[in-house]
Protein backbone atom coordinates (compact mmCIF):
# COMPACT_ATOMS: atom_id res chain seq x y z
CA UNK A 1 0.00 0.00 0.00
CA UNK A 2 1.05 3.64 -1.07
CA UNK A 3 1.49 5.98 1.86
CA UNK A 4 1.58 9.59 1.56
CA UNK A 5 3.54 11.89 4.57
CA UNK A 6 3.97 15.42 4.56
CA UNK A 7 7.46 16.44 5.62
CA UNK A 8 8.07 19.86 7.24
CA UNK A 9 11.04 21.48 7.57
CA UNK A 10 11.82 24.61 9.61
CA UNK A 11 15.28 26.44 10.43
CA UNK A 12 17.81 29.10 9.77
CA UNK A 13 18.35 28.90 6.28
CA UNK A 14 21.89 27.91 4.59
CA UNK A 15 23.04 26.02 1.53
CA UNK A 16 22.04 22.56 0.22
CA UNK A 17 19.12 22.22 3.08
CA UNK A 18 16.82 20.85 0.70
CA UNK A 19 19.37 18.56 -1.02
CA UNK A 20 20.35 17.24 2.06
CA UNK A 21 16.76 16.24 3.13
CA UNK A 22 15.78 14.87 -0.38
CA UNK A 23 18.82 12.67 -0.22
CA UNK A 24 18.07 10.88 3.13
CA UNK A 25 13.99 10.84 1.48
CA UNK A 26 15.59 8.86 -1.54
CA UNK A 27 17.90 6.42 0.59
CA UNK A 28 14.62 5.23 2.22
CA UNK A 29 13.05 4.16 -1.26
CA UNK A 30 10.65 7.08 -0.94
CA UNK A 31 9.25 9.67 -3.53
CA UNK A 32 8.84 13.41 -3.61
CA UNK A 33 5.91 14.11 -4.82
CA UNK A 34 5.21 17.75 -4.60
CA UNK A 35 7.72 20.29 -2.84
CA UNK A 36 7.54 24.06 -1.64
CA UNK A 37 10.06 26.09 -0.05
CA UNK A 38 10.85 29.53 1.28
CA UNK A 39 13.34 31.60 2.63
CA UNK A 40 12.30 34.61 4.80
CA UNK A 41 14.56 36.65 7.01
CA UNK A 42 16.64 33.92 6.91
CA UNK A 43 14.20 31.10 7.94
CA UNK A 44 14.01 28.16 5.80
CA UNK A 45 10.60 26.96 5.55
CA UNK A 46 10.21 23.54 3.30
CA UNK A 47 6.94 21.44 2.63
CA UNK A 48 7.23 18.08 0.62
CA UNK A 49 4.71 15.71 0.09
CA UNK A 50 6.51 11.66 0.45
CA UNK A 51 5.06 8.47 -1.02
CA UNK A 52 6.88 5.43 -0.57
CA UNK A 53 5.29 1.64 -0.73
CA UNK A 54 4.92 0.19 2.59
CA UNK A 55 6.93 -2.81 1.57
CA UNK A 56 9.91 -0.56 0.93
CA UNK A 57 10.55 1.39 3.84
CA UNK A 58 8.31 2.34 6.95
CA UNK A 59 7.12 5.63 8.67
CA UNK A 60 9.18 4.70 11.53
CA UNK A 61 12.39 4.48 9.44
CA UNK A 62 12.13 7.09 7.37
CA UNK A 63 11.23 9.28 10.41
CA UNK A 64 14.00 8.34 12.50
CA UNK A 65 16.41 9.42 9.71
CA UNK A 66 14.71 12.25 8.50
CA UNK A 67 15.23 13.89 12.29
CA UNK A 68 18.77 12.56 12.32
CA UNK A 69 19.60 14.77 9.20
CA UNK A 70 17.52 17.48 10.84
CA UNK A 71 19.85 17.74 13.75
CA UNK A 72 23.01 17.57 11.51
CA UNK A 73 21.95 20.31 9.84
CA UNK A 74 19.87 22.82 12.21
CA UNK A 75 16.32 21.94 10.50
CA UNK A 76 13.31 21.20 12.86
CA UNK A 77 11.90 18.37 10.96
CA UNK A 78 8.38 16.84 10.63
CA UNK A 79 6.86 13.75 9.23
CA UNK A 80 3.10 13.14 9.59
CA UNK A 81 0.70 11.08 7.66
CA UNK A 82 -1.46 13.26 5.18
CA UNK A 83 -4.57 12.31 6.88
CA UNK A 84 -4.01 14.81 9.93
CA UNK A 85 -3.91 17.67 7.63
CA UNK A 86 -6.69 16.74 5.71
CA UNK A 87 -9.20 15.76 8.47
CA UNK A 88 -7.98 18.93 10.74
CA UNK A 89 -9.33 21.68 8.69
CA UNK A 90 -12.47 20.22 6.82
CA UNK A 91 -15.70 17.92 7.34
CA UNK B 1 -9.28 14.67 -3.20
CA UNK B 2 -8.88 16.47 -0.45
CA UNK B 3 -6.62 20.23 -1.33
CA UNK B 4 -4.40 21.01 1.50
CA UNK B 5 -2.75 24.72 1.70
CA UNK B 6 0.28 25.38 2.86
CA UNK B 7 -0.52 27.42 5.67
CA UNK B 8 -2.99 24.77 6.99
CA UNK B 9 -0.15 22.26 7.16
CA UNK B 10 2.78 24.78 8.70
CA UNK B 11 -0.56 25.83 11.18
CA UNK B 12 -1.12 22.16 12.17
CA UNK B 13 2.89 21.81 12.67
CA UNK B 14 2.88 25.03 14.81
CA UNK B 15 0.16 23.86 16.68
CA UNK B 16 1.64 20.64 17.88
CA UNK B 17 5.18 21.78 18.17
CA UNK B 18 4.91 25.08 19.82
CA UNK B 19 1.56 25.12 21.24
CA UNK B 20 0.94 21.79 23.16
CA UNK B 21 -1.77 20.56 21.17
CA UNK B 22 -2.02 16.97 22.10
CA UNK B 23 -4.70 14.64 22.50
CA UNK B 24 -5.06 14.39 26.72
CA UNK B 25 -6.55 11.04 26.61
CA UNK B 26 -7.56 7.40 24.74
CA UNK B 27 -9.91 5.69 26.80
CA UNK B 28 -11.33 2.64 26.62
CA UNK B 29 -14.38 1.93 28.32
CA UNK B 30 -14.46 -2.14 29.09
CA UNK B 31 -18.18 -3.79 30.94
CA UNK B 32 -17.75 -5.91 33.46
CA UNK B 33 -21.51 -7.17 32.94
CA UNK B 34 -19.54 -10.75 32.94
CA UNK B 35 -17.21 -10.58 35.61
CA UNK B 36 -19.65 -11.29 38.81
CA UNK B 37 -18.99 -14.40 40.81
CA UNK B 38 -20.52 -15.33 43.92
CA UNK B 39 -16.54 -15.50 45.17
CA UNK B 40 -14.98 -12.25 44.99
CA UNK B 41 -11.93 -13.43 44.93
CA UNK B 42 -13.12 -14.98 41.82
CA UNK B 43 -14.74 -11.77 40.54
CA UNK B 44 -11.71 -10.20 40.55
CA UNK B 45 -9.34 -12.31 39.38
CA UNK B 46 -12.07 -12.28 36.11
CA UNK B 47 -12.13 -8.34 36.12
CA UNK B 48 -7.89 -8.55 35.77
CA UNK B 49 -8.10 -11.03 33.09
CA UNK B 50 -10.92 -8.86 30.99
CA UNK B 51 -8.77 -6.08 31.61
CA UNK B 52 -5.84 -7.47 29.99
CA UNK B 53 -7.38 -8.70 27.63
CA UNK B 54 -9.17 -6.20 25.86
CA UNK B 55 -6.77 -3.55 26.94
CA UNK B 56 -3.91 -5.06 26.23
CA UNK B 57 -2.78 -3.47 23.35
CA UNK B 58 -4.14 -0.15 24.02
CA UNK B 59 -0.70 1.64 25.07
CA UNK B 60 0.94 0.09 21.57
CA UNK B 61 -1.87 1.17 19.48
CA UNK B 62 -1.52 5.03 21.09
CA UNK B 63 1.85 4.95 20.11
CA UNK B 64 1.27 3.74 16.83
CA UNK B 65 -0.98 6.56 16.30
CA UNK B 66 1.17 9.21 17.78
CA UNK B 67 3.91 8.80 15.52
CA UNK B 68 1.72 7.94 12.53
CA UNK B 69 0.19 11.65 12.89
CA UNK B 70 2.80 13.01 15.14
CA UNK B 71 0.08 13.95 17.62
CA UNK B 72 1.20 13.42 21.30
CA UNK B 73 -1.26 11.03 22.89
CA UNK B 74 -0.67 11.83 27.05
CA UNK B 75 -2.84 9.67 28.56
CA UNK B 76 -3.42 5.88 28.29
CA UNK B 77 -6.65 5.29 30.25
CA UNK B 78 -9.79 2.65 30.99
CA UNK B 79 -12.92 3.18 32.43
CA UNK B 80 -14.94 0.40 34.24
CA UNK B 81 -18.09 -0.52 35.18
CA UNK B 82 -19.14 0.91 38.25
CA UNK B 83 -17.50 -1.74 41.03
CA UNK B 84 -20.42 -1.16 42.95
CA UNK B 85 -22.64 -3.05 40.87
CA UNK B 86 -19.89 -6.01 39.66
CA UNK B 87 -18.99 -7.00 43.30
CA UNK B 88 -21.76 -8.02 45.32
CA UNK B 89 -21.82 -8.29 49.30
CA UNK B 90 -20.89 -6.24 51.85
CA UNK B 91 -17.88 -6.60 52.66
CA UNK B 92 -15.21 -3.56 52.25
CA UNK B 93 -12.33 -6.49 52.05
CA UNK B 94 -13.63 -7.28 49.27
CA UNK B 95 -13.71 -4.37 47.13
CA UNK B 96 -10.29 -3.65 48.10
CA UNK B 97 -9.05 -6.99 46.69
CA UNK B 98 -10.84 -5.51 43.72
CA UNK B 99 -9.31 -2.40 43.76
CA UNK B 100 -5.73 -4.11 43.98
CA UNK B 101 -6.99 -6.70 41.26
CA UNK B 102 -7.58 -3.28 39.24
CA UNK B 103 -4.26 -1.92 39.77
CA UNK B 104 -2.09 -4.95 38.83
CA UNK B 105 -3.84 -5.04 35.53
CA UNK B 106 -3.06 -1.53 34.95
CA UNK B 107 0.09 -1.97 35.65
CA UNK B 108 0.59 -4.99 33.38
CA UNK B 109 -0.79 -3.19 30.47
CA UNK B 110 1.29 -0.24 31.05
CA UNK B 111 -1.40 2.68 31.35
CA UNK B 112 -1.85 5.52 33.21
CA UNK B 113 -5.47 4.99 35.06
CA UNK B 114 -8.04 2.97 35.58
CA UNK B 115 -11.58 4.41 36.44
CA UNK B 116 -14.91 3.07 37.84
CA UNK B 117 -14.07 2.38 41.47
CA UNK B 118 -17.38 4.11 41.74
CA UNK B 119 -20.85 4.21 42.84
CA UNK B 120 -24.30 5.52 41.74
CA UNK B 121 -25.58 6.66 45.63
CA UNK B 122 -28.04 9.89 44.66
CA UNK B 123 -31.11 7.81 45.56
CA UNK B 124 -29.80 5.33 48.18
CA UNK B 125 -27.31 2.93 49.09
CA UNK B 126 -27.38 -0.77 48.19
CA UNK B 127 -25.18 -2.69 50.63
CA UNK B 128 -22.72 -3.27 47.63
CA UNK B 129 -22.86 0.66 47.22
CA UNK B 130 -22.19 1.08 51.41
CA UNK B 131 -19.30 -1.08 51.31
CA UNK B 132 -17.18 0.52 48.23
CA UNK B 133 -17.76 3.50 49.99
CA UNK B 134 -16.29 2.61 52.56
CA UNK B 135 -13.71 0.54 51.17
CA UNK B 136 -12.46 3.70 49.09
CA UNK B 137 -9.82 4.97 51.55
CA UNK B 138 -7.92 1.81 51.62
CA UNK B 139 -8.57 0.66 48.02
CA UNK B 140 -6.99 4.15 46.52
CA UNK B 141 -4.20 4.71 49.48
CA UNK B 142 -2.80 1.06 48.45
CA UNK B 143 -3.18 1.74 45.31
CA UNK B 144 -0.98 3.73 42.80
CA UNK B 145 -3.27 3.98 39.41
CA UNK B 146 -6.74 3.57 40.54
CA UNK B 147 -9.24 6.17 40.31
CA UNK B 148 -12.80 6.83 42.40
CA UNK B 149 -16.13 8.52 42.17
CA UNK B 150 -19.08 8.06 43.69
CA UNK B 151 -21.96 10.05 41.94
CA UNK B 152 -24.44 11.42 44.86
CA UNK B 153 -27.03 13.90 43.19
CA UNK B 154 -28.61 14.14 39.97
CA UNK B 155 -31.19 16.51 38.53
CA UNK B 156 -33.90 13.91 38.69
CA UNK B 157 -33.10 12.55 42.17
CA UNK B 158 -32.19 15.37 43.69
CA UNK B 159 -28.92 15.23 46.35
CA UNK B 160 -28.38 12.63 48.87
CA UNK B 161 -26.82 14.46 51.67
CA UNK B 162 -26.46 11.45 53.78
CA UNK B 163 -23.89 10.25 50.68
CA UNK B 164 -22.52 13.44 51.22
CA UNK B 165 -22.01 13.59 54.65
CA UNK B 166 -20.47 10.12 54.24
CA UNK B 167 -17.94 11.13 50.97
CA UNK B 168 -16.71 14.14 53.53
CA UNK B 169 -15.80 11.28 56.11
CA UNK B 170 -13.99 9.46 52.83
CA UNK B 171 -12.02 12.33 51.75
CA UNK B 172 -10.82 13.31 55.28
CA UNK B 173 -10.04 9.47 55.92
CA UNK B 174 -7.82 9.27 52.64
CA UNK B 175 -6.37 12.55 53.15
CA UNK B 176 -4.42 11.24 56.24
CA UNK B 177 -3.90 7.98 54.96
CA UNK B 178 -1.85 9.75 52.13
CA UNK B 179 -0.73 12.27 54.49
CA UNK B 180 3.21 10.79 53.33
CA UNK B 181 2.64 11.97 49.78
CA UNK B 182 0.85 14.87 50.29
CA UNK B 183 -2.81 13.73 50.12
CA UNK B 184 -2.15 12.34 46.68
CA UNK B 185 -5.13 10.09 46.91
CA UNK B 186 -7.73 12.64 47.30
CA UNK B 187 -6.58 13.83 43.80
CA UNK B 188 -8.12 10.23 42.43
CA UNK B 189 -11.39 10.40 44.54
CA UNK B 190 -14.66 12.69 42.40
CA UNK B 191 -17.89 13.30 44.06
CA UNK B 192 -20.18 13.56 41.16
CA UNK B 193 -23.24 15.28 40.29
CA UNK B 194 -24.99 13.80 37.17
CA UNK B 195 -21.72 11.77 36.37
CA UNK B 196 -21.87 11.41 32.63
CA UNK B 197 -21.24 7.48 31.20
CA UNK B 198 -18.85 7.87 29.16
CA UNK B 199 -16.05 10.61 30.49
CA UNK B 200 -12.61 9.68 29.29
CA UNK B 201 -11.32 12.25 31.77
CA UNK B 202 -9.64 10.71 35.11
CA UNK B 203 -10.15 10.34 38.21
CA UNK B 204 -13.80 10.42 36.93
CA UNK B 205 -14.19 7.99 33.79
CA UNK B 206 -16.26 5.68 34.47
CA UNK B 207 -18.33 2.75 31.64
CA UNK B 208 -22.27 3.14 32.48
CA UNK B 209 -25.07 0.95 31.71
CA UNK B 210 -25.99 2.46 28.63
CA UNK B 211 -22.88 1.72 27.47
CA UNK B 212 -21.80 -0.79 24.74
CA UNK B 213 -18.98 -4.21 25.52
CA UNK B 214 -16.53 -2.13 24.79
CA UNK B 215 -15.60 1.61 23.47
CA UNK B 216 -13.19 4.27 22.66
CA UNK B 217 -13.48 7.55 24.62
CA UNK B 218 -11.22 10.59 23.34
CA UNK B 219 -10.32 13.84 25.36
CA UNK B 220 -8.74 16.70 23.26
CA UNK B 221 -7.28 19.12 24.39
CA UNK B 222 -5.50 22.53 23.65
CA UNK B 223 -5.66 25.82 25.87
CA UNK B 224 -2.42 26.70 24.70
CA UNK B 225 -3.61 26.68 20.68
CA UNK B 226 -6.52 28.87 22.20
CA UNK B 227 -4.60 30.97 23.91
CA UNK B 228 -2.41 31.89 21.53
CA UNK B 229 -5.23 32.88 18.99
CA UNK B 230 -6.78 35.04 21.56
CA UNK B 231 -3.36 36.53 22.40
CA UNK B 232 -2.71 37.03 18.68
CA UNK B 233 -6.39 39.31 18.55
CA UNK B 234 -5.93 42.14 21.00
CA UNK B 235 -8.13 43.96 19.35
CA UNK B 236 -10.87 41.36 18.41
CA UNK B 237 -14.32 42.18 19.73
CA UNK B 238 -16.10 39.52 21.84
CA UNK B 239 -18.09 38.43 18.98
CA UNK B 240 -15.15 38.10 17.04
CA UNK B 241 -13.12 36.49 19.44
CA UNK B 242 -15.80 33.92 19.82
CA UNK B 243 -15.75 32.79 16.06
CA UNK B 244 -11.72 32.79 16.46
CA UNK B 245 -12.34 29.91 19.50
CA UNK B 246 -15.42 28.42 17.89
CA UNK B 247 -12.52 27.66 14.86
CA UNK B 248 -9.92 26.79 16.72
CA UNK B 249 -11.16 24.19 18.77
CA UNK B 250 -12.78 22.86 15.90
CA UNK B 251 -9.50 22.24 14.29
CA UNK B 252 -8.81 20.52 17.63
CA UNK B 253 -11.47 18.37 18.08
CA UNK B 254 -10.85 16.91 14.48
CA UNK B 255 -7.99 16.02 15.34
CA UNK B 256 -9.37 14.16 18.24
CA UNK B 257 -12.16 12.46 15.71
CA UNK B 258 -9.62 11.21 13.44
CA UNK B 259 -7.10 9.58 16.44
CA UNK B 260 -10.94 7.84 17.99
CA UNK B 261 -12.19 6.57 14.92
CA UNK B 262 -8.66 5.49 14.40
CA UNK B 263 -7.55 4.06 17.63
CA UNK B 264 -11.51 2.04 17.84
CA UNK B 265 -11.01 0.21 14.60
CA UNK B 266 -7.44 -0.85 15.64
CA UNK B 267 -8.50 -1.75 18.88
CA UNK B 268 -12.29 -3.20 17.61
CA UNK B 269 -14.22 -1.05 20.03
CA UNK B 270 -17.08 1.07 18.92
CA UNK B 271 -16.08 4.21 18.60
CA UNK B 272 -17.31 6.25 22.04
CA UNK B 273 -17.34 9.89 21.98
CA UNK B 274 -14.83 13.00 22.11
CA UNK B 275 -14.75 14.77 25.28
CA UNK B 276 -14.78 18.56 24.01
CA UNK B 277 -12.76 19.91 27.00
CA UNK B 278 -10.25 22.16 27.64
CA UNK B 279 -8.07 20.86 30.10
CA UNK B 280 -4.86 22.48 31.28
CA UNK B 281 -1.75 21.29 32.33
CA UNK B 282 0.90 22.59 34.93
CA UNK B 283 3.15 23.21 31.98
CA UNK B 284 3.72 26.99 30.85
CA UNK B 285 0.98 27.97 28.07
CA UNK B 286 -0.86 24.90 28.54
CA UNK B 287 -3.58 27.09 30.91
CA UNK B 288 -7.23 28.06 31.00
CA UNK B 289 -6.55 30.79 33.51
CA UNK B 290 -3.86 31.90 30.99
CA UNK B 291 -6.66 32.26 27.83
CA UNK B 292 -9.11 34.35 30.41
CA UNK B 293 -5.87 36.56 31.31
CA UNK B 294 -5.34 37.14 27.37
CA UNK B 295 -9.15 37.85 26.89
CA UNK B 296 -7.82 40.90 28.85
CA UNK B 297 -8.26 39.72 32.57
CA UNK B 298 -5.01 41.02 35.07
CA UNK B 299 -5.42 37.66 36.90
CA UNK B 300 -7.86 35.29 36.55
CA UNK B 301 -10.52 36.07 39.84
CA UNK B 302 -10.83 39.09 38.72
CA UNK B 303 -14.43 40.91 38.36
CA UNK B 304 -15.74 39.45 35.06
CA UNK B 305 -14.19 36.28 35.29
CA UNK B 306 -17.20 33.92 35.13
CA UNK B 307 -18.09 36.11 31.90
CA UNK B 308 -15.10 35.26 30.54
CA UNK B 309 -15.74 31.77 30.99
CA UNK B 310 -18.64 31.33 30.15
CA UNK B 311 -17.86 33.04 26.61
CA UNK B 312 -14.66 30.72 26.06
CA UNK B 313 -17.08 27.40 27.06
CA UNK B 314 -19.68 28.25 24.81
CA UNK B 315 -17.52 29.12 22.30
CA UNK B 316 -15.66 25.88 22.72
CA UNK B 317 -18.55 23.37 22.75
CA UNK B 318 -20.52 25.66 19.45
CA UNK B 319 -16.67 24.88 17.42
CA UNK B 320 -16.67 21.15 18.40
CA UNK B 321 -20.13 19.77 17.83
CA UNK B 322 -19.44 21.43 14.61
CA UNK B 323 -16.60 18.88 13.78
CA UNK B 324 -17.92 15.55 15.77
CA UNK B 325 -21.03 13.83 15.93
CA UNK B 326 -19.87 12.22 18.37
CA UNK B 327 -19.85 14.24 21.50
CA UNK B 328 -19.88 13.22 25.07
CA UNK B 329 -18.25 13.25 28.17
CA UNK B 330 -17.48 16.63 30.39
CA UNK B 331 -17.67 18.46 27.26
CA UNK B 332 -16.25 21.79 28.58
CA UNK B 333 -13.79 23.79 29.99
CA UNK B 334 -11.74 22.48 32.96
CA UNK B 335 -11.09 24.70 35.73
CA UNK B 336 -8.78 22.42 38.43
CA UNK B 337 -6.79 24.67 40.53
CA UNK B 338 -3.48 22.28 41.25
CA UNK B 339 -3.11 21.35 37.50
CA UNK B 340 -3.27 25.11 35.77
CA UNK B 341 0.00 27.22 37.16
CA UNK B 342 -1.93 30.39 36.40
CA UNK B 343 -4.79 29.63 38.40
CA UNK B 344 -2.94 28.14 41.68
CA UNK B 345 -0.73 31.39 41.18
CA UNK B 346 -4.41 33.61 41.39
CA UNK B 347 -5.33 31.29 44.44
CA UNK B 348 -2.03 32.05 46.24
CA UNK B 349 -2.19 35.76 45.50
CA UNK B 350 -5.74 36.07 47.02
CA UNK B 351 -7.42 37.12 43.79
CA UNK B 352 -8.86 33.27 43.26
CA UNK B 353 -11.37 32.53 46.11
CA UNK B 354 -13.10 29.37 46.16
CA UNK B 355 -16.32 31.68 46.27
CA UNK B 356 -15.54 32.55 42.46
CA UNK B 357 -14.42 29.22 41.70
CA UNK B 358 -17.70 28.45 43.03
CA UNK B 359 -19.42 30.88 40.83
CA UNK B 360 -17.30 30.16 37.36
CA UNK B 361 -18.12 26.25 38.02
CA UNK B 362 -22.07 27.64 37.18
CA UNK B 363 -20.91 28.12 33.81
CA UNK B 364 -18.55 25.60 32.77
CA UNK B 365 -17.28 22.47 34.11
CA UNK B 366 -16.48 20.51 36.38
CA UNK B 367 -16.86 22.03 39.74
CA UNK B 368 -14.52 22.68 42.78
CA UNK B 369 -11.18 20.60 40.95
CA UNK B 370 -8.31 20.00 42.79
CA UNK B 371 -9.10 22.70 45.44
CA UNK B 372 -6.63 22.09 48.42
CA UNK B 373 -8.25 23.24 51.75
CA UNK B 374 -6.58 23.30 55.11
CA UNK B 375 -6.23 19.09 56.96
CA UNK B 376 -8.08 20.05 59.97
CA UNK B 377 -11.14 21.72 57.89
CA UNK B 378 -14.09 20.37 59.70
CA UNK B 379 -15.88 17.51 57.86
CA UNK B 380 -19.56 19.20 58.30
CA UNK B 381 -17.83 22.07 56.27
CA UNK B 382 -16.25 19.70 53.56
CA UNK B 383 -19.73 18.10 53.62
CA UNK B 384 -21.23 21.72 52.93
CA UNK B 385 -18.44 22.40 49.92
CA UNK B 386 -19.70 19.49 48.26
CA UNK B 387 -23.38 19.88 48.68
CA UNK B 388 -23.27 23.52 47.34
CA UNK B 389 -21.37 22.18 43.79
CA UNK B 390 -23.90 19.64 43.78
CA UNK B 391 -26.72 22.17 44.05
CA UNK B 392 -25.58 23.86 40.90
CA UNK B 393 -25.21 20.67 38.74
CA UNK B 394 -28.41 19.73 40.11
CA UNK B 395 -30.53 22.90 39.49
CA UNK B 396 -28.80 23.57 36.30
CA UNK B 397 -29.36 20.24 34.77
CA UNK B 398 -25.52 19.88 34.19
CA UNK B 399 -22.43 17.54 35.15
CA UNK B 400 -20.56 18.87 38.68
CA UNK B 401 -17.60 17.56 40.48
CA UNK B 402 -16.05 18.18 43.69
CA UNK B 403 -12.26 16.86 44.09
CA UNK B 404 -11.21 18.70 47.47
CA UNK B 405 -7.72 17.81 49.19
CA UNK B 406 -7.36 18.67 52.60
CA UNK B 407 -3.93 19.37 53.20
CA UNK B 408 -3.00 16.91 56.40
CA UNK B 409 -1.15 18.94 59.23
CA UNK B 410 -1.11 21.84 56.77
CA UNK B 411 -2.75 25.35 57.12
CA UNK B 412 -3.74 28.59 54.71
CA UNK B 413 -1.08 29.56 52.59
CA UNK B 414 1.24 26.07 52.37
CA UNK B 415 1.84 24.75 49.12
CA UNK B 416 1.11 21.21 48.59
CA UNK B 417 2.76 19.63 45.37
CA UNK B 418 1.03 16.47 44.00
CA UNK B 419 3.26 15.91 41.09
CA UNK B 420 3.19 15.58 37.76
CA UNK B 421 -0.14 16.13 35.76
CA UNK B 422 -1.97 16.66 38.98
CA UNK B 423 0.56 20.09 39.97
CA UNK B 424 0.54 22.47 42.89
CA UNK B 425 -1.61 24.73 44.63
CA UNK B 426 -1.79 26.92 47.58
CA UNK B 427 -3.97 25.67 50.81
CA UNK B 428 -7.38 28.30 50.34
CA UNK B 429 -9.41 29.69 52.89
CA UNK B 430 -12.54 28.50 53.53
CA UNK B 431 -15.54 30.10 55.78
CA UNK B 432 -15.14 29.25 59.26
CA UNK B 433 -19.09 29.95 59.87
CA UNK B 434 -20.14 26.64 60.80
CA UNK B 435 -23.47 24.00 59.22
CA UNK B 436 -23.82 21.29 61.47
CA UNK B 437 -27.73 21.96 62.69
CA UNK B 438 -28.10 22.05 58.35
CA UNK B 439 -26.22 18.81 57.58
CA UNK B 440 -27.35 16.78 60.60
CA UNK B 441 -31.18 17.13 59.35
CA UNK B 442 -30.05 14.18 56.85
CA UNK B 443 -31.98 12.29 54.08
CA UNK B 444 -32.13 13.96 50.81
CA UNK B 445 -32.72 17.70 48.68
CA UNK B 446 -35.45 16.93 46.11
CA UNK B 447 -35.29 16.77 43.08
CA UNK B 448 -35.80 20.19 41.13
CA UNK B 449 -38.60 21.77 39.52
CA UNK B 450 -37.35 21.65 35.44
CA UNK B 451 -39.62 24.63 34.36
CA UNK B 452 -40.01 28.64 35.51
CA UNK B 453 -36.16 28.56 35.39
CA UNK B 454 -35.45 31.65 36.32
Amino acid sequence: MRTTVIVTALGPDSHGLLAQVATTIAEHDANVDDVSQTVANGMFTMIMFVSFEETETTMSSLKAALEATGARIGLQISVQHENIFKFMHRI
Amino acid sequence: MVFITEQEILETVAMIRSENLDVRAVTMGISLADCSERDPHRTAERIHAKIVQRAGRLVRVAGEIEEKYGIPIVNKRVSLTPIAQVVGGDDPAAYVEVAHALDAAAEEIGIDFVGGFSAMVQKGFTRGDAALIEAIPEAISSTQRVCSSVNVASTRAGINMDAVVRMADVIKALSKLTAANDCIGCAKLVVFCNVPEDNPFMAGALHGSGEPEVSVNVAISGPGVVRNVVEHHPEASLIELADLIKRTTFKITRVGELVAREASQMLHAQMGIIDLSLAPTPAVGDSIAEILESMGLEQVGAPGTTAALAMLNDAVKKGGTMATSSTGGLSGAFIPVSEDAAMAKAAADGVLSIEKLEAMTAVCSLGLDMIVVPGDIPNNSLAGMIADVMAIGMINSKTTGARIIPAYGKKVGDWVTLGGLFGEAPVMAVSQAGNDAFLRRGGRIPAPLQSLTN
